[in-house]
């Protein structure tokens, strides 16, 4: 029976990763209550398509389900302005101008690791939730979730390359919020 | 991944840049990472940057973990998806509701000797602290099925740290860990899972118990066993042949 093949392989496929799509769902919504509305709902798509699920990494094929059905999420029931792809390629190369002008000798007056090693949860958490979408997800993706980049690529759906920079600009970032001795 | 690397312009400082942040995820093929050894070594720039990415790797290591998901998120999406029928698998709310009538029809004797620390004996404080912990919200304070989570959560709580062992494969996921109060000490209680049955593990110090023993009370089976100096008592309503199993695989099983 198909039925009892789609439950088996939910148990197999999808249930294994329900930690890992919780704690996207969470870092994409900011809250607790919609990321468990964001898990079950991708989850439902999930066991839907599970039957027709090709093989490959079973963490990376849950995870693009859960990013996508978290935007699709926002903006229905949060009005969030999900960033179009052209828009991105265009905010990602103004970082970078920025990053690269203002810091001006950027290696050198970057502040050094002692000072990054006291940041505390909630100075870290803001600051990850200050980031742009894509660079956000990018960073949660491999530094707290701790995928590789073809699995971070196959996830957002960019090339390895996209990543490996969304990747640097975000630490960059998130180096430069946390890094100072204020607060 | 990546081809030969030079410094010359601004471009390839910048993809000079981004390959130092890949070494540092071991990325790189081993070509290129001796490649960009050699530039970090020559370019205090670069060993700069690489100090700060793994400064901020270890510190969301430490501070930011993977936060646990709820322990009713896996109950609510199988019910979403249809694949628990209500009745196979009560929630929370209809077994503490259940329970809670249970506790109203028993007779205020019966409830007098679960209050822990007011005289009641050792496996009273620890029945309490399981009937506790199923009308609750939630039956455990910190919900982990990872024993690497749930250990570290204790020693911050309580001077000595349970032993905590992985029994998935056996059948008894770790669900999670709590703090009860006996003997007006606090100590701690693990929660494993047995079909819908939870299962409270609490360990008790200064063991005073001759041997293994086991008992009915309240309707309640219980099991309890000397180890590291602890008494361990385990106490559920699942069948004493099954709770038995559980004890001998948890006293078996490597820490």
């Amino acid at each position: 029976m198909s039925g009892d093949d789609n439950t088996a392989r939910f148990e197999r496929i999808v249930q294994p990763h329900l930690g890992d799509a919780y704690a996207l769902a969470r870092w994409i919504t900011g809250d607790r209550a919609d990321a468990e509305d964001v898990v079950q709902e991708a989850c439902l798509r999930a066991f839907r398509a599970v039957g027709g699920y090709a093989g490959g990494n079973t963490r990376a094929w849950m995870l693009t389900i859960v990013r996508n059905t978290a935007y699709t999420w926002l903006a229905r029931n949060r009005n969030a302005v999900v960033t179009a792809v052209d828009d991105l390629v265009a905010t990602e190369n103004a970082i970078a101008a920025v990053a690269a002008t203002s810091a001006g000798g950027r290696y050198d007056t970057n502040p050094e690791a002692e000072l990054i090693a006291k940041a505390d949860a909630a100075r870290l958490e803001a600051a990850i939730t200050a980031l742009p979408p894509q660079f956000r997800d990018t960073l949660v993706l491999r530094d707290i979730q701790g995928l590789d980049y073809r699995e971070i690529a196959a996830v957002t759906e960019v090339p390895v390359g996209t990543v490996m920079s969304r990747l640097a600009r975000a630490r960059q970032r998130l180096i430069a919020a946390i890094a100072t001795e204020d607060q | 991944m990546t081809g030969p690397m030079t410094a010359d312009t601004h471009d390839n400082d910048d993809r000079t840049t981004l390959l130092v942040h890949a070494y540092v995820d071991g990325e790189l093929d081993p070509a290129n990472a001796i490649a960009i050894e050699q530039c970090m070594a020559s370019e205090p720039a670069l060993a700069a940057e690489r100090a700060r990415v793994e400064a901020l790797r270890q510190v969301l290591r430490e501070r930011l973990p993977r936060e646990a998901e709820p322990l009713a998120l896996r109950a609510k999406v199988r019910r979403a998806v249809g694949l628990t029928r209500q009745r196979a698998q009560p929630t929370w709310m209809a077994m503490a509701a259940s329970l809670a009538l249970a506790i109203f029809a028993s007779s205020t004797g019966t409830w007098y000797a679960m209050q822990p620390g007011a005289g009641g004996s050792v496996p009273d404080a620890v029945i309490a602290g399981h009937l506790r912990a199923l009308m609750a919200p939630q039956p455990a304070d910190v919900a982990s099925s990872d024993r690497h989570t749930v250990k570290p959560w204790f020693s911050g709580r309580i001077p000595l740290a349970p032993r905590v062992v992985d029994l998935v494969q056996d059948g008894f996921p770790l669900i999670g860990g709590r703090v009860d109060v006996v003997n007006r000490m606090p100590v701690p209680s693990l929660v494993y899972g047995r079909r819908q049955h939870l299962i409270s593990l609490t360990a008790v110090p200064n063991a005073s118990l001759g041997s293994t023993t086991s008992q009915t009370v309240q309707g309640y089976n219980m099991i309890a066993w000397i180890a590291e100096g602890m008494t361990y008592w385990a106490v559920s309503d699942l069948n004493l042949e099954e709770l038995q199993m559980f004890a001998r695989l948890f006293r078996a099983a490597p820490s």
